[in-house]
Parts: structure tokens; sequence; C-alpha cells
């Protein structure tokens, strides 16, 4: 009997948290969203020689509009890619870059990101770590990239110029581009050895090379795949999952990063960090 | 040439784990503020400065023994701000008045500093102006 009863309480609390499983699903179901995904839209404009047309005020996301700090977002919206959906693969450093990857303190980690300390992010980070937006002015000579993030810009050259000889280091790096279809291919050496390639101690050495795909399969979508070569710092290339921007509209603001507080603060909480017996 | 090949394997096991998803992290509240000192602060805004990369407010709080204290306290990128709707003249057209935030203080120790994180001034309505991991 005693046994009997312990398993009708068992049956009861399974039952019951099937039913609050389903509500909470249903709610999920139900909720509406004010901020959703953008749909795809029409064919891809075109360009008078027939390439797509990439112009556009592109928004690091699935929603064609801002959604960070907005309420009521999709969270289906809020990212440029699933990875669910398109897993991304994570780089395989070798041992003495992982080494000095962990060798950071939480401190000198934040300090190295340039989110804090207003140095450009560069090429390949403009495409993978910036929540901010990119107007893209596309003519059928250059592709001229406008970052909203602290007012930088970068200049493609679309006439098949080679890569330098001796390239200059650069934030955007050195740019040769080519068509391989619809897909703009853009590949860069001469990176700058301040910029990372991801906010989380990514380094990369004289050797980056970096090739970015371009593809607007429709008129909202803006598909971006970034592969990094850097064989001083990675035991094989790695490539980035497509990441999808969408297209918006209104202003892209201005943003010089003139009353930067954070590295004093960081720069007190490294000197805490590093008194004895921390 | 063993001994590499460990070290390869060792780093390649490693690198999973230190760039388990999620992978990005623009900008850690985490690394600045304290999730576990996050509180509610009333107060009368006195000042904005609405600058990039933050924007950053203040309020004349009183403290428990009645005394009145200006907190400054650290938002979003202003161009988020503009994005959600909290614009540099909805602070100005509430200077000198009352302000509700909840916020988390500084990790370093910085008196009267947090983040912001919502914030509802007189109206009522409630704006997020910075990440809350409380």
């Amino acid at each position: 009997m005693k046994l009997h009863l312990r398993y009708s309480l068992v049956w009861a609390v399974v039952a019951w948290m099937l039913i609050v499983s389903g509500n909470a699903q249903n709610t999920a179901q139900n909720t509406e969203y004010t901020i959703k995904v953008l749909p795809p839209g029409g064919p891809p404009p075109r360009l008078a020689d027939g390439h797509p047309d990439l112009s556009g005020h592109w928004f690091p996301n699935g929603a064609g509009q801002g959604t960070s700090g907005r309420f009521g977002v999709d969270p289906a919206a809020v990212s440029t890619f699933d990875p669910k959906v398109t897993p991304e693969e994570r780089p395989v450093f070798q041992p003495w870059a992982l080494a000095k990857i962990q060798s950071m303190t939480p401190t000198e980690l934040e300090l190295s990101k340039s989110s804090v300390n207003c140095m450009p992010r560069g090429v390949p980070a403009i495409w993978l770590q910036n929540p901010y937006t990119t107007l893209m002015v596309h003519k059928p000579d250059m592709l001229v990239q406008l970052y909203e993030v602290l007012n930088n810009w970068r200049v493609i050259h679309l006439d098949g110029r080679p890569l330098p000889k001796y390239p200059e280091p650069l934030f955007h790096g050195n740019s040769t581009a080519r068509w391989e279809g619809d897909t703009l291919v853009v590949e860069s050496v001469g990176f700058d050895d301040r910029t990372y390639i991801m906010p989380n101690g990514w380094f990369h050495s004289d050797e980056l090379r970096v090739t970015e795909r371009y593809r607007r399969p429709s008129m909202n979508y803006l598909m971006v795949e970034v592969t990094v070569e850097d064989p001083k710092v990675l035991e094989k290339p790695w490539k980035s999952a497509p990441r999808r921007w969408t297209l918006g509209n209104g202003d892209v603001y201005e943003f010089y990063c003139t009353n930067n507080k954070e590295l004093e603060e960081l720069q007190k909480l490294r000197e805490l960090e590093l008194k004895p017996g921390k | 040439m063993k001994v590499v090949s460990v070290l390869t394997a060792v780093a390649m096991i490693c690198s999973l784990f230190l760039f388990a998803p999620p992978i990005l992290a623009h900008h850690s509240f985490a690394a600045e503020f304290d999730a576990n000192k996050c509180r509610d602060f009333t107060g009368t805004l006195t000042k904005l400065d609405w600058q990039s990369p933050h924007a950053y407010f203040y309020l004349d709080i009183k403290n428990e023994a009645g005394k009145v204290e200006n907190w400054s306290f650290q938002t979003y990128a202003l161009i988020t701000l503009r994005r959600n709707g909290t614009d540099r003249q909805l602070f100005i057209e509430n200077m000198g008045k009352e302000v509700w935030v909840r916020g988390c203080l500084a990790k370093n120790g910085k008196e009267r500093y947090a983040a912001a994180g919502t914030l509802k001034f007189s109206d009522g309505v409630l704006h997020q102006v910075g990440q809350l991991q409380d």
C-alpha cells in the first residue's frame, strides 16, 4: 500500500512537471515580440555590371534595427548567426599562443579590448566583434565601408590590384578583391599588431592573412564569412560561420571616443590585482 | 617530436574550453562591476556627461544618515541609448527631478560610482540604460 502511494506521488509530480513545462512552452510560443527577424526581402539589387550591389546600412543582427537595451526583442533576431544552425568551429592555437592568452588576467583581457581601449577594431574583428552598424557604399570600382564604431572607415578597391609586396601594417590591412560569381572575395595582409581577432585575447602575428567573403542573397541580407590564416599562431586556418547582417534604415551615429573613463577605472582594478596576496 | 605532439594536443583541448560558447564578450560588465552588489538608487538628477563611449549621469542621493552624496552612473554607449529611445533630451528635461536607478557598484572600490542598468524618470517609464546582471 505504501509502495503504491509512493508510485502515485511520483506520477503526480511527473504529471505536474509536464503540465508546467507545456504551459511554459505555450507561453514562449505565444510571446508577441515587437522586434522580430527581418524577412529576406526580394532579390538583391545589382550594379550596372551585373554584380550584387552591397550598398546599404547594415545592422549586426537579424532585426534590421538596434536590439541592444530594447524590450520585446525576439531572441532569434539578436545575433548574426545561430550556432545551433551554423556551428562555428573554434580556433586551434599553437601551444605558445594558447599559453600567452591564458596568462592574461581578467583585467588585462578587458584592457586589450577595442571596446574598452578605443583602438580601431580592425579587420576581421570589425565583422566579428562589432555591435554597431556599417554603412556600405558600393561602386563598380570600390566598396566603401563606413563603420559607425569610432567613426572608422575603409576603402576596398575592386580593380584587381595586387597585394603589396611589402605591406605596411594597417588596422584594416592591405586588400585585394575579386568576384567569384556573386561573391565578393577580399583578401588582406599586413595588419597592425594592436588588433585582436576576437575580444578574448586572440592576438595575431605578422603573417595574418584574412579572407572576407561577401554575399547579398536577398534585398535585406548581407552574409559575411571570414577565414583567418595565421601559421605562427594557429595550428590550422579558422573559418567563421556565415554572419548575417540585415538591412536597416535610420541614422548612422557619430561615435568619437572622447571621454573614455574605463581605462582609468580598470587600471585601478589592475593595481588591486597586482597587490601582494591577491 | 612526441613532446610537441602532446603539447599540441593539450593546446587543442584547452582551446576548446577557452573558446567555448558564448565566444563573444564585446564588453565585459563583470570585469568592471560587481553583479553581487546591485541595488536601487533614488535621487535628484544633477548633471549629464553625454560623450562617447559612455554617458555618465549624476544623482544627489541621501545616505542612511540623511546626508546628500553625489553619485555617478555609467550607461551604455550613446548609440545604444539613442536607438532605444533614451536620448539626451530626456535627461535634460528631467534635470533637477527625481530619478530611480537599478545599478551595480564598481569592483575597484571607487566610491559613489555604479553601472546603471534600468532607470525610470518621473513619468515611470522603464528604460534599459546599461547591462544589469543581478
